[in-house]
């Protein structure tokens, strides 16, 4: 009987456990939820802090490691290594010499939509499209009430981080319109998930991003150091005037009259240019008084196999590639990537001293025979990372050098070319810009243009001089109408050693295949 | 629902049972079955009486209750068994006693086989299951229990990396998964085990079955159908393997001892170019890179390699009585591998304690592993610098740091012999898995059987990597050293609780065995790891660094639960009709709360016709079952938490300069908040034959696999979700094929001297991928590149697309010469002329690529011979497989005159001399060789001779003793992928050794 007992006991046993251990639900422990990570005030910045980090690193490990977006190689998609290799490789400034799926058919202006670099450039847009849409919508007013954050410091700033998260997403829109025309438009009000948004016409997200950029300026704050590798208020009226100057190609109706009001406020912004042309690339270029907004990067706290990384080690090889040369340049190792088309390196004239003395010519070609031949092309490894006084940076690897993606010598060149094609100002005005570039380039007025010689094409060959392997390239020449067609051949364009023209409607990126297939609500663009 | 069910079964067979205590005039017949060769109790016999049955339990007892009065005929019903009917005359209120012994006729169809939360005799099973004993394992040099079984179940693929106790990767009937692991469960004594996917529980690189000592192992059972494995539910869609670890026996204290010690050799290595023709290519391609050029005549890969040496010890003492039984074993292994410095040492306890309790109504079993593993690996790139290094150059240089020669540019090969001296890569593996399985025979009701399994599995496994600063090549990469740590640990626990009802019916014909129950499983695990880059010193090796230029401590902590109900019924109408029916529904902490729960029934019937009147006639035809199933089984051997959208905290490299600070970031992550498990559903029809008392048996299944909701990481419209992928249950897979094995007993029999076993297995399997993303509307865009391989950042050369079998080669078709080789060319048109346009656009691009056979073989066969003469044993196993290919990735990245003209030059593949290739063609079909084959996996030979009154063996085995293949690399089962890039080569293993009782 007792033995039954037990046994009966032991069925109990078992029903209790039966029915009382059903709930399967474990919490994760080692990362954070959505649930809880607001409780903190801190998160909100450390939000922000991925918006700009989208810009320069991969993921969440540095230099790589937890990748932000899929691909075959974290650190080739880089958006800053991809935004540069796209408005650069396939113009007459560069050419990379290695053999990676989709470089060679940039290098000759041969676009294709399974291109992995155009398709990582479009998912690293919209990555920073999603990513900002959800710190906005975390950090409304309602939100914030909900969470208990209304000490008004902390409103107040987090005010400043969504003008700055605004920002950042205008940014890249422009970058979208610019490069793939007619993108879809998400903003914080679209759902989360995975619908396929609807294409918006080009002129709508230019709109989109003229009336965001206007609507944040009064909530940014100024330039100073204490934002530095933030958005100022002179950011936004730089990607405001860039908006503008590019208004006929975005929307077909020109707006220089706005580009040069806003240019305008950018240069009376208390930038300088920085006496020592170099030092706006050297690795404490975060002191040089020119830089409007960079892409920060830091040996030790910062670190990518795109952006600095990337143009410093591809840049040299050859003849530069020997511990001498390497330690001057505060960098470890050499990548034998880029070099010089010949048209780029002709722009430039003798006694052009700061910005060409440093170009690596021994044992190179000017000429380019072969794309693939890193002998083939000038040398220009342009971004050093050792300080103005030489001293190297943090980590030989990753540089302490920034990105300086606007700075003050474009926004001269942008007062120059708005006046010239109408959008008021002085000539005078702009010669004395475009002649301050030359005085540094040249250390003395040797390289000046006479009075009242500047024109376009003057301004389009300053900008190739001027902001070589900057990333502005080829939305320049098309601007100027010399990208696609025949007026201008450079070399390896259309896929021809001499050159060859290439069809007009390469002046847009295709949409990557993949997109198509996640979205069929795009059509393709045109000839692709 | 499930308690609900399992209270109403209890109720309702007290019922049952408490009916015919009432009856009158009835008496009972008890007894004990004994089996007439064994003197063994037997389990499961059917005695009727009357139209009243009974089974006989554990000790072979039985009770036939409630026989009326009077003379009846005893009839005995156990397959595999002659029938023993007798008279019996029962008096109304009385016990009569009859003890039977049954005569053998088929004894194989008796056999045990241990099937999930139960046992079943081997002819009554109605799954495709393949059970293996001792004497048909595998011999030699067996680090791994998977390598026991290898070419010997038909059906099962086993692919090793050729590493001493290196991974193991097991595919039944095909790879049901892409993105979750396609690895079959293992319940080690009713233990289910987890292999580490996640890892934890073992080293990577080395097999995460090295705990169990294979000389310890009675049996290993493979439910290859999904009828078979459906009672494991969630976990069971790719198979479940059941080992079975020896236990003591009854009688004197054993004591046994086996070692053997072996020697290894390497087999083949890449095919590279000698000094001379090196010279040459260099001279004639790169005439600048001369003047780097030595004059040694290094052969590479004997300077890294060896002749491995291996010994291992086991030791093991056992005894039994009639209710205890013990078995206690020590093991020691040591292994090199044929690369040096690599190693693999084991020393393992095991213990199994049986006892029985209270009249043999509680039967408690203990099984205690532990285990410590050390491994060396072979520090990476030592076997792919030695096929790049330069036979030109010398080994040492005494001018250089390390005092080895490196070569002066960069990039360029590393010394392998400098790598494989200075660097080092260590793994330490504990683990403890043990369990207590008690069985509690009802008193009141004693076909009711209660049934708790609670066991635990411990590991930690470490992994040290230190690569010295001062190393060529870490200089040269700016990497300046590196050291690398983890310490993971996890802990498993397992609760199992069920009861089991087995019984004659008496209200109706036939028995049944019926069995309901819960599980609860629960895991936890940490994984701490430092990475040290940039060291300041090398002082201290890897035991510590002074100071480093970047620290990177990462921590992660994973729990994990699954929570499962189950039952079966297995009904059996003499023998001759049996029916199979379980229901598992699983609740696991990786599925998303719309998808908490999934269930997967099973249904199987068989018929043995050989029991039908009109068979009896054929006595030569001892066995013919027809078995036809249908069942679901789930995968969820993904990762944790991937349903929660969680915010990623970036590292200190990751950081953002804010002014004069930096800041962290935070980070969402894109998921699909549902998702759940892949579900496989699956149809096996199947024939189990056996001639002249089962002298000749076979078995032959067809099957066909369907897998749905496949997890695949697919393209979301970009800017809808925090990625451009989000992972989802999306795809569809197919498995089909068929499976035959044979066996022949073509000797046997205490009237000959010569016994003699043959068994041949024969394995169809065609894989197609279905779908990959069904709402997309283009197909030619559902393609997912896969198969990266050196030479290229990003460079694929397989892919999955729908209807071709995953991982098919994805290759441009070369045009060939007149003699075969492919078409070299130069300047315009170089590519058309290279390679077929397939799409005749006048350009050869991604479009020009096509599915081009797979790794996966069209046929595996195993043919195992075993014969004994007197004292003399000899046997062998030998494995042949057709139909599979593999890219040579040594041939096609080092192929290529190009390889010379870089800053230093890399010694080339000798196919450049019949290529003449002087850019890389990663992509051409000229690589993906066919890689069928027929190995002689093993061939042995023993003699016994008597030592002090007991046996003693003595043998020696030959392993991998030869290899006939077309296929031009190292190995033709190079990885279960096919992609042959640099590695670690083949070894022939000759073992000698010895086992002796006392």
């Amino acid at each position: 009987m007792n033995r039954t007992i037990k046994a009966l006991s032991a069925a109990a046993l078992l029903c209790t456990a039966v029915i009382g251990c059903t709930d399967t639900g474990v919490e994760p422990q080692s990362t954070v939820t959505e649930a809880n990570i607001f409780s903190q005030p801190g998160s909100y910045v450390q939000f922000l802090a991925k918006l700009y980090a989208g810009l320069a690193v991969t993921g969440q490990i540095g230099p790589h490691g937890n990748a932000d977006i899929t691909s075959n190689d974290e650190g080739f998609y880089n958006y800053v290594r991809n935004l540069w290799v796209l408005n650069e490789l396939p113009t007459d400034e560069a050419a990379l010499a290695w053999g990676d799926a989709g470089i060679q058919p940039l290098n000759q202006a041969q676009l294709d939509p399974s291109n992995p670099f155009i398709t990582a450039m479009y998912y690293r847009i919209y990555y920073q499209v999603a990513l900002t849409n959800e710190f906005l919508r975390q950090t409304t007013t309602a939100k914030l009430n909900s969470r208990g954050h209304t000490d008004p410091t902390l409103v107040a700033q987090v005010a400043q981080y969504r003008a700055e998260a605004r920002f950042l997403r205008a940014l890249s829109y422009w970058h979208g319109i610019d490069m793939f025309g007619p993108v879809p438009l998400l903003d914080e009000n679209s759902p989360v998930g995975a619908t396929p948004p609807a294409q918006a016409t080009r002129t709508a997200v230019y709109d989109f991003v003229v009336a965001e950029l206007t609507d944040i300026i009064g909530d940014l704050p100024p330039a100073g150091p204490g934002t530095y590798g933030r958005a100022s208020d002179g950011a936004a009226r730089m990607l405001l005037a860039k908006a503008y100057l590019n208004a006929g190609v975005y929307t077909g109706t020109t707006h220089y009259t706005e580009a040069m009001t806003a240019i305008q406020a950018v240069i009376a912004g208390g930038y300088s240019l920085a006496p020592v042309w170099r030092n706006n690339f050297r690795a404490d270029n975060h002191t040089s008084p020119e830089i409007i907004f960079p892409v920060t990067s830091d040996g030790l706290r910062t670190q990518t196999w795109g952006g600095t990384t990337f143009l410093m080690h591809a840049s040299c090889g050859g003849s530069l590639d020997n511990p001498t040369w390497r330690a001057s340049a505060g960098i470890d190792f050499c990548w034998w990537g880029l070099r010089l088309k010949p048209e780029a390196y002709s722009l430039y004239a003798a006694g052009d001293t700061a910005r060409t003395s440093w170009f690596g010519t021994a044992g190179q070609t000017s000429s380019m025979a072969s794309l693939s031949n890193f002998n083939n092309g000038i040398m220009a490894p342009k971004f050093l990372n050792v300080t103005s006084t030489g001293a190297a940076g943090s980590h030989p690897t990753h540089p302490d050098t920034d990105y300086p993606m606007f700075r003050l010598a474009d926004a001269y060149l942008i007062y120059a070319e708005a006046q010239l094609r109408g959008g008021g100002g002085t000539q005078a005005q702009s010669e004395a810009y475009v002649n301050a570039l030359r005085a540094r380039g040249y250390g003395d007025a040797s390289g000046n243009v006479p009075a009242g010689m500047l024109t376009l094409d003057t301004v389009l060959a300053e900008r190739g001089r001027e902001l070589l392997w900057e990333g502005h390239r080829r939305s320049d020449l098309i601007r100027f109408g010399r990208f696609t067609g025949s007026t201008y051949l450079w070399a390896w364009k259309g896929g021809l050693v001499g050159g060859a023209s290439i069809a007009a409607t390469r002046d847009l990126y295709p949409f990557p295949s993949s997109e198509l297939v996640a979205n069929p609500n795009l059509t393709q663009n045109p000839g692709y | 629902m499930k308690p609900v069910l399992q209270i109403m079964s209890l109720a309702g067979l007290a019922a049952l049972c408490a009916a015919p205590l009432c009856a009158q005039e009835t008496g009972s017949v008890s007894g004990r079955v004994t089996d007439q060769a064994t003197q063994q109790p037997l389990s499961g016999v059917s005695v009727t009486v009357a139209n009243r049955s009974a089974l006989t339990r554990a000790d072979g007892r039985y009770l036939v209750t409630a026989v009326p009065a009077g003379t009846h005929t005893l009839q005995t019903r156990m397959i595999g068994y002659a029938p023993a009917p007798r008279s019996v005359t029962i008096a109304g209120g009385e016990t009569l006693v009859v003890d039977l012994v049954l005569t053998g006729q088929a004894v194989d169809l008796s056999e045990i086989v241990v099937t999930g939360y139960g046992e079943q005799r081997l002819g009554n099973v109605t799954g495709a299951v393949s059970k293996l004993t001792t004497e048909e394992f595998n011999t030699g040099r067996i680090i791994s229990p998977a390598e026991l079984i290898a070419s010997k179940a038909p059906g099962v693929q086993v692919v090793d990396n050729n590493e001493p106790g290196g991974s193991l990767t097991i595919r039944i009937r095909g790879a049901t998964s892409v993105n979750a692991s396609a690895d079959p469960m293992y319940v080690i004594d009713g233990m289910p085990v987890g292999t580490g996917a996640g890892g934890g529980l073992s080293v990577a690189g080395r097999d995460a079955l090295n705990f169990v000592n294979p000389n310890d192992i009675e049996s290993v059972t493979v439910l290859r159908d999904a009828s078979a494995a459906a009672i494991y539910g969630a976990n069971a869609a790719n198979g479940v393997v059941l080992i079975q670890t020896r236990a003591g026996s009854r009688g004197n204290t054993t004591f046994e001892y086996t070692g053997s010690a072996s020697t290894s050799q390497i087999t083949r290595t890449p095919s590279m170019l000698n000094a001379a023709q090196f010279l040459t290519a260099v001279q004639t391609y790169a005439p600048g890179n001369v003047a780097q050029l030595g004059t040694a005549n290094t052969d590479w890969f004997s300077q890294v390699s060896q002749a491995a040496f291996g010994q291992d010890h086991n030791f093991s003492v056992s005894s039994g009585t009639d209710v205890t039984n013990w078995r206690l074993s020590l093991g020691y292994l040591n292994q090199d591998g044929i690369i040096r410095g690599t190693n693999t040492e084991r020393a393992s306890l095991g213990l199994a304690f049986g006892q029985q309790l209270f009249d043999d109504r509680l039967d408690l079993r203990t099984n205690l592993k532990l285990t410590r593993a050390a491994y060396d690996f072979t520090p990476g790139g030592v076997v792919g610098n030695a096929a790049q290094m330069g036979p030109t150059q010398p080994i040492t240089d005494a001018a250089s740091q390390t005092g080895y020669y490196e070569f002066p540019n960069a990039p360029s090969p590393n010394n392998p012999v400098a790598l494989q001296s200075l660097v080092s890569d260590h793994g330490m593996n504990l683990r403890g898995v043990g369990n207590l399985r008690a069985a509690y025979r009802m008193p009141f009701l004693p076909a009711l059987r209660a049934n708790v399994n609670l066991g635990f599995d411990i590991a930690r496994a470490d992994r040290e990597t230190f690569t010295p600063s001062i190393l060529a090549s870490e200089q040269k990469s700016g990497r300046n050293g590196n050291l690398y740590r983890n310490n993971q640990s996890q802990s498993n626990s397992v609760l199992e609780t069920y009861l089991n009802y087995a019984s004659a019916l008496n209200f109706m014909p036939g028995t049944v065995d019926l069995t309901g129950g819960y599980t609860y499983q629960e895991e936890h695990g940490e994984y701490p790891e430092l990475n040290l880059l940039g060291l300041s010193t090398d002082l201290l090796g890897p035991d510590g660094v002074p100071q480093a230029l970047t620290t990177q401590n990462r921590l992660f902590v994973e729990d994990y639960k699954l929570i499962s109900f189950f039952g079966r019924l297995n009904w059996n109408l003499n023998d001759r009709y049996l029916v199979a029916l379980s229901l598992r529904r699983d609740g696991s902490s990786r599925f998303g709360p719309d998808n908490a729960w999934g269930t997967f029934p099973s249904l199987a019937v068989a018929w043995r016709l050989s029991q039908e009147p009109f068979m009896r006639g054929i006595s030569s035809v001892s066995d013919l079952k027809l078995r036809v199933s249908r069942a679901s089984t789930g995968n969820q051997a993904f990762g944790n938490y991937q349903q929660y959208s969680t915010y990623t905290v970036g590292d200190g490299q990751t950081q953002v300069q804010f002014g004069n600070t930096f800041v962290s970031t935070i980070r969402p992550s894109a998921v699909d908040p549902n998702i759940g498990w892949e579900e496989t559903r699956a149809t096996n029809v199947g024939l189990d034959f056996g001639f002249w008392n089962q002298r000749v048996t076979g078995t032959f299944d067809w099957y066909d696999k369907s897998t749905s909701r496949l997890i695949f990481t697919v393209p979301v419209a970009a800017g809808t979700n925090f990625s451009n992928y989000v992972t989802t249950n999306i795809g569809d897979m197919n498995n089909r094929g068929f499976e035959l094995s044979l066996a022949a007993k073509l000797k046997y029999g205490p009237a000959s001297p010569l016994a003699w076993n043959v068994t041949f297995t024969a394995s169809h399997n065609k894989n197609t991928l279905t779908s990959i993303n069904p709402y997309s509307p283009s197909a030619a865009a559902q393609e997912i590149p896969t198969g990266f391989v050196a030479g290229g950042v990003g460079t694929t050369v397989q892919v999955f697309r729908p209807g071709v079998p995953i991982n098919s080669f994805y290759v441009y078709e070369a045009r060939r010469n007149p003699d075969g080789t492919p078409v070299w060319a130069t300047g315009a048109g170089a590519q058309l002329a290279m390679y077929v346009d397939r799409d005749s656009n006048g350009v050869i691009n991604g479009n020009d690529r096509r599915p081009f056979h797979s790794p996966a073989p069209d046929w595996i066969l195993g043919l195992s011979n075993y014969m004994s003469w007197n004292s003399f044993d000899f046997g062998f196993t030998m494995r042949a497989y057709t139909g599979n290919y593999v890219y040579n990735n040594v041939a096609s990245n080092l192929g290529t005159y190009a390889e010379v003209t870089r800053s230093s030059p890399f010694n080339l593949h000798s196919s450049v001399l019949e290529t003449g290739f002087e850019t890389p063609q990663y992509l051409s079909d000229y690589y993906v060789e066919k890689a069928s084959f027929v190995r002689l996996d093993n061939i042995s030979i023993g003699y016994t001779l008597n030592w002090g009154g007991q046996p003693m063996r003595l043998f020696g085995t030959v392993q991998n003793a030869f290899t006939i293949t077309g296929y031009s690399g190292v190995d033709p089962t190079a990885g279960l992928n096919g992609i042959d890039n640099n590695i670690y080569p083949r070894s022939r293993t000759f073992t000698f050794g010895s086992n002796v009782r006392f």
